[in-house]
């Protein structure tokens, strides 16, 4: 069966800057007129209480953390990425399964277990990894925040009782898992330090290399103006369309 | 897998007695002075209180996200009880167990494969019971024995659209589960055990099957 639509995924570790710079490749391809959709690694409620009662109650242990999460991508999968891809639509995942290879693996779940439970989701078109040293990504969160939630810091795997230390050796796990997948040809890495505006250059050069427009409909000229005039609102006074006023 | 202990499952649909014979085997294997710890779905401290006041919620979910979320409950209990009381000798029984969140998906055409995937780590029984009933059986029990609003929408698979009165939708959904679960048990030497006969009859085809798994852990009741 060929694959349908257009899959792309950003990766990379907190405070990479990837949310970002994914919104402005979706405002690109959106003011291009094509069919583009932008996803964030959280879903609908029911999975977001049943994660929020287990790391309340710190009963969380790897393999629950992985299913738990497993269980909120599926939801994201069957309501907002295969939807679009389906219809030869494009979507934009900030955070995918490489997420939970990253974070599971960190947490000592076994790499077949995670490739297994994520078995559905396809390799995408183009995997962006925003490439930051760890030291520079550790220091915009860690100042950013005076607190860090204990399953986020890694505070479950007791490698040390200090959060931030802790948080610095789960991200030093994750970005080598990450830097595996690199290597293993899966995700293409890319420079992330700079200006916002340098590294969306790289970005839309990445994208323009992997990615063929060529096959996607874009969306209708005439509904495109609606969508945007439904956004908006009309100066009534200079207006110049057709129809004769009061 | 299982260490000292002994896992015993017990599968089958709602309504066929399953709550109640997992029951009367605890209190058997205590009598003998076999420790028990009963296991089941939607019963984790993680997340069984949400699984059972949202089910409707859950219901509407795509099967591969629910399979997931019972997949984490079970595995909750899996890692925090049942593991650790196998380890200590104790005789689990778990109402339910991997083969119901598999075979309800697999009707409504889910990866079976897929499903079975996400258990590749967990004990194996030591015994495998699948009690079964009739489809007419189960519902004269829910709509006479029970009340009629006991009859829920996705027990009566009405989400599969086989017709529009939920009585008949039960009676072809149940009869698709039964038949899935005879398969199922077949595959994986399961004890089958129709639920028209008594409950002591059906307690004693019970016993028949756990007590040669047990049968080094008894102890006799009557000797002071």
């Amino acid at each position: 069966m060929a694959k349908k639509g257009i899959l792309i995924a950003v990766e990379g570790m907190d405070g990479s800057g990837k949310s970002t710079q994914a919104k402005l490749l979706y405002h690109w391809l959106r003011a291009k007129g094509l069919p583009v959709y932008h996803t964030e690694w959280n879903s609908s409620t029911i999975v977001k209480e049943a994660t929020k009662m287990g790391k309340s109650s710190r009963r969380l242990l790897p393999i629950t953390f992985h299913l738990i999460h497993a269980a909120d991508f599926a939801d994201r999968w069957a309501r907002q990425i295969e939807p679009v891809l389906e219809i030869d639509g494009i979507v934009i995942c900030d955070r995918y399964k490489y997420t939970a290879m990253a974070r599971d693996g960190s947490r000592d779940v076994p790499a077949e277990v995670i490739e297994a439970t994520y078995a559905f989701a396809r390799e995408p078109d183009l995997t962006l990894y925003f490439d930051v040293p760890v030291d520079v990504s550790f220091d915009r969160i860690a100042k950013g925040r005076p607190k860090l939630k204990y399953y986020e810091a890694g505070m479950d795997m007791r490698w040390t009782t200090d959060r931030f230390e802790s948080y610095r050796i789960f991200q030093g796990k994750v970005s080598d898992i990450y830097s595996g997948l690199v290597e293993q040809g899966r995700m293409v890495a890319l420079d992330a330090r700079g200006t916002v505006a340098e590294v969306q250059s790289r970005v839309r050069e990445a994208f323009q290399q992997h990615i063929d427009l060529s096959k996607v409909q874009t969306i209708d000229q005439s509904d495109r103006l609606a969508q945007n005039l439904s956004e908006s609102d009309v100066d009534w006074l200079t207006y110049s369309g057709g129809g004769e006023g009061e | 897998m299982s260490g000292a202990g002994k896992l015993i499952v017990i599968e089958g649909p709602d309504h066929v007695g399953r709550t109640l014979h997992a029951r009367l085997l605890s209190a058997r294997l205590k009598a003998h002075g076999i420790a028990t710890h009963t296991i089941g779905l939607a019963r984790s401290e993680l997340m069984g209180l949400l699984v059972k006041s949202r089910s409707a919620d859950i219901h509407q979910l795509n099967w591969r996200t629910r399979s997931l979320l019972y997949a984490t409950d079970l595995h909750d209990q899996i890692k925090h009880e049942a593991e650790p009381l196998l380890g200590a000798g104790f005789a689990v029984i778990a109402d339910r167990y991997t083969l119901t969140p598999r075979i309800r998906e697999e009707v409504r055409g889910g990866d079976a494969k897929w499903i079975e995937s996400l258990y590749s780590d967990v004990p194996s029984p030591d015994a495998l019971i699948i009690l079964h009933a009739g489809p007419r059986r189960l519902l004269n029990r829910i709509m006479f024995g029970e009340r009629l609003e006991a009859l829920n929408h996705f027990e009566a698979g009405m989400d599969l659209a086989l017709s529009p009165s939920i009585t008949s939708s039960f009676l072809q959904y149940q009869k698709m589960m039964r038949q899935a679960f005879q398969a199922a048990g077949e595959k994986a030497g399961a004890t089958l055990i129709p639920t028209r006969l008594t409950v002591e009859q059906v307690h004693d085809k019970i016993w028949e099957s756990v007590r040669p798994v047990v049968s080094e852990m008894l102890q006799p009741i009557e000797e002071l």
